[in-house]
């Protein structure tokens, strides 16, 4: 009679076939739903011309977008969704407030699911990247009452190992503990947040509401409208840079009416004439002039305000007053000249090419 | 009236600074329908309220916070030693505003409020800013980075206003340091969102609130006067109003030019009212060049013309004074350009109120003339200093109690105080002014000198002579 022994030299014997099927059971019947978003790999980003950027041909987890940085940016997610059962242990959490707002403390859950189940339903068993969402955590009573829906509880896969509670008596693992962070809206998972709109209300009917998961579940909208009211703000506070002397009176001591100079300060051409005065404006100067007229030379960079004096016209000052909120395209600073160039230029060859181009590629050949 | 003020000056300077490093984008790799995309990165403070941060989230666990994003918070604010400047310091600075129209909401143009504004010497600060940059990769990371750094090189200028009054609002941001992650590397166990912290430093200055007042300084003033060539016509015993020519004659009042007017002189004074955040202290009067001066409204010339010249020996200046104006003809002095030869016009003097004077004597310091010991009836003086002392005066008529220069025997003793004038009368000196009693504004002339002074304050001063400042005298062409 052979030694009793529940390990097989290395194959699943019945007795870890029989432990198995009763781990399943038990997940099936006390582990909550998991829906799983599969992680495909990186999307396809055609030739970037870099090699450490390769252009896979193949859609796999195993392709990595950034051989330099090693990461991957732009994932990928399986538009089918996977049904799983895990099961983790509540804790409490609490809020940490950063400046980047609140971080939920102990958010990060280590949850266990049934490897041959798993593999089952998922083809593989689930990697770092993938996206679990816990649905017994959906939120109903957000302090939005508009919600076109309940708010969802994501959470990505940052670790995966062999659960040291899921070995059996015969040696074989059954468990695969994942490590889950809370989901952040970030450019890595904009395809499963983008990517799922809101069709139907609490009461079932179909919603008229197309906003994304994101817009809803993230801060980003939220976040961007005070940036906006800031700026906007701001914009008040200085509409341009320099110093607003077009409100301030120009008193000519000859009393005459259109003054020959304008009160000034650094940084205080505005381009217009003193006290309001009208002028006209143009790339020549106007014909048949008077004495006191003024105009405006947009040929001029920066633009440039003369006076007529009966014989010549005279410079009164330059508008180098510029809205300086950043990147804005009436910001006429020196950089953003540079920044948000649109201009183009055609070439000996006739082709049409951008002014702003990096100077990295501006002497390489370009493609007829 | 309440002693609190608050004018949000380092609150704008943070609104500026979100201001400037707002609008940044990061290009997102291409999506599963090859489309590539910017995104916005969105910049907030980063120290807000958990009260404001649970509303944000929707007071709910599963709302998720978004990278990449910007928050700047204040690193520290330290009073700056190196930038302190005399603080008792105060700075005026005139400004006319053009009208403004509150049915159209612009600014007219004619001249509107003229205001002096006073700013006390604000108070240096170093405000460390920190700017946090939160990405999810490397990528997103160094894409912000190569934007963001562009900006400083390695200053920027960054104002809080664009008022012409605000001489706090100009400031710039260096750029001190950058912490490139927060993160170890590599990353360990967590898989955290990376945090790139840049500190920049700007010099602010923290000001008190300004004085506004009316403006002190007369800038300009029409005066209408008939020109009768044009307004009579000869035979004609009536005045065609319609057919006449008010011209109006110019005065100017040189911003920064003070004037001394001594004996038929007027010296140029310069005050230098410019604003300069260096200015120590207010600057000093220095002598002015008359023909510096002259040159603001064309010239002083020595023949008469047209238009804008003043004529030497001809055109006026106008000095006013709390009884009004003199005017005297000008003419340059020959050899101190600081000098004005003034010739003024004795009409346009003050008119004496009082008789005049025979001389100012000190009676305690006076040399006894034939003229004192036999005056005439009607014979003033005005004292310096006190004669007699009523408790001198014992009664007796046949005794002379107090200097037997002002009395006479029989006659009542003289008791004079200081500045009192004492005429007379043909039997004895008696006052004629009491100084101690007048309280209204006198004139009177020494006929000694030709010199008119005035009785103000309980002190006499001359009439007209003295500093004339910025508005207080102008030209007349």
């Amino acid at each position: 009679m052979p030694r009793l022994s529940l390990w097989k030299d290395g194959k699943h014997s019945n007795d870890y076939k029989f432990i198995d099927r009763r781990v399943s059971e038990m997940f099936t019947i006390s582990g909550t739903g998991v829906l799983l978003h599969k992680y495909l790999g990186p999307a396809f980003q055609g030739n970037t011309g870099d090699v450490t950027q390769p252009n896979y041909i193949n859609q796999s987890e195993r392709n990595i977008q950034d051989l330099l940085f090693l990461e991957n940016r732009d994932r990928v997610y399986d538009t089918s969704v996977y049904k799983l059962r895990g099961i983790y242990q509540v804790s409490d959490s609490a809020f940490d407030l950063t400046q980047f707002g609140l971080f939920l403390q102990t958010g990060t859950l280590f949850i266990n699911f049934h490897i041959n189940d798993m593999i089952e339903v998922l083809g593989r068993r689930i990697m770092n990247g993938d996206v679990v969402e816990l649905e017994h955590l959906i939120d109903y009573d957000t302090l939005n009452p508009d919600l076109p829906t309940a708010l969802k509880r994501f959470f990505v896969v940052s670790d995966c190992v062999r659960s040291a509670e899921g070995y059996s008596p015969t040696w074989w693992p059954h468990l695969w503990r994942c490590k889950i962070n809370p989901l952040v809206d970030s450019q890595e998972y904009r395809d499963i947040l983008g990517k799922i709109t809101v069709r139907q209300n609490y009461d079932g009917t179909e919603s008229v509401n197309t906003d994304s998961l994101r817009d809803l579940i993230s801060t980003y909208e939220r976040y961007t409208e005070i940036s906006d009211a800031i700026v906007e703000q701001a914009e008040v506070d200085l509409p341009k840079s320099g110093y607003d002397t077009d409100s301030v009176y120009t008193y000519d001591r000859d009393n005459i009416d259109e003054p020959d100079f304008k009160v000034s300060g650094y940084l205080s051409g505005s381009g217009l004439p003193p006290n309001g005065l009208p002028a006209t404006s143009g790339i020549v100067f106007p014909s048949n002039p008077t004495e006191g007229d003024y105009c405006l030379r947009t040929d001029y960079m920066p633009n440039r305000l003369f006076r007529y004096n009966g014989s010549r016209w005279v410079k009164i000052e330059d508008a180098v007053r510029t809205n300086i909120t950043n990147n804005d395209t009436t910001n006429k600073t020196l950089r953003n000249s540079f920044i948000t160039n649109s201009a183009t230029f055609t070439d000996v060859n006739g082709r049409v090419q951008t002014q702003k181009q990096n100077l990295n590629d501006i002497l390489k050949p370009k493609a007829d | 009236m309440s002693s609190f003020f608050y004018s949000g000056q380092v609150r704008r300077f943070l609104t500026q600074f979100i201001r400037l490093v707002s609008n940044f984008e990061v290009l997102l790799g291409k999506n599963r329908n090859g489309i590539n995309s910017l995104l916005r990165v969105p910049v907030y403070y980063g120290d807000s309220s958990r009260n404001v941060a649970s509303i944000l989230n929707l007071n709910s666990e599963n709302t998720m916070p978004s990278v990449p994003a910007m928050t700047v918070n204040i690193g520290s604010i330290k009073y700056d030693r190196n930038r302190v400047q005399e603080p008792y310091h105060v700075s005026k600075v005139n400004i006319r505003q053009r009208a403004y129209n509150p049915i159209t909401g612009d600014y007219t143009d004619q001249q509107g409020d003229m205001l002096t504004v006073e700013r006390l010497m604000p108070v240096p600060y170093m405000l460390t800013l920190k700017l946090d940059i939160w990405t999810s990769n490397t990528e997103q990371k160094l894409q912000l980075f190569e934007q963001i750094s562009v900006l400083f090189n390695p200053s920027l200028e960054i104002q809080s206003s664009d008022s012409y009054v605000d001489w706090t609002s100009l400031s710039y941001i260096t750029l001190v340091d950058i912490a490139w992650t927060s993160r170890n590397v590599p990353m360990g166990a967590e898989d955290t969102i990376d945090v790139m912290t840049y500190t920049f430093e700007l010099p602010i200055w923290i000001s008190a609130p300004a004085k506004v007042k009316r403006m002190g300084v007369i800038q300009k003033i029409i005066s209408s006067i008939y020109d009768p060539a044009d307004g009579i016509t000869p035979g004609a015993d009536t005045f065609d109003i319609q057919a006449s020519i008010l011209t109006s004659r110019r005065i100017f009042t040189p911003i920064d030019l003070n004037v001394l007017y001594l004996g038929n002189t007027l010296k140029l004074f310069v005050s230098d009212n410019q604003i300069q955040f260096n200015d120590q202290s207010d600057p000093p009067y220095t002598d002015g060049d008359w023909h510096v001066a002259v040159q603001g409204f064309g010239e002083l010339a020595n023949l008469p013309s047209t238009g804008n010249v003043l004529v030497n020996g001809i055109s006026q200046v106008r000095l006013d004074n709390d009884s009004g104006s003199v005017v005297g003809t000008v003419a340059y002095h020959p050899t101190d350009t600081s000098l004005l030869i003034f010739n003024a016009d004795v009409d346009t003097l003050p008119v004496n109120t009082l008789a005049p004077v025979s001389g100012i004597i000190d009676p305690l310091n006076i040399k006894v003339t034939s003229a004192l010991l036999n005056p005439t009836v009607g014979t003033r003086y005005l004292l310096l200093n006190p004669i007699g002392d009523a408790r001198n005066d014992d009664g007796d008529p046949t005794t002379i109690d107090g200097p037997a220069l002002w009395n006479r025997l029989g006659q009542p003793e003289l008791v004079a105080n200081a500045y009192d004038i004492i005429q007379w009368n043909g039997s004895r000196w008696l006052v004629a002014f009491d100084s101690v009693a007048t309280t209204s504004v006198e004139y009177v002339t020494n006929l000694n000198t030709g010199i008119q002074y005035k009785w103000k304050n309980q002190q006499w001063t001359k009439s007209v002579e003295g500093l004339y400042g910025v508005g207080a005298w102008s030209f007349v062409p």
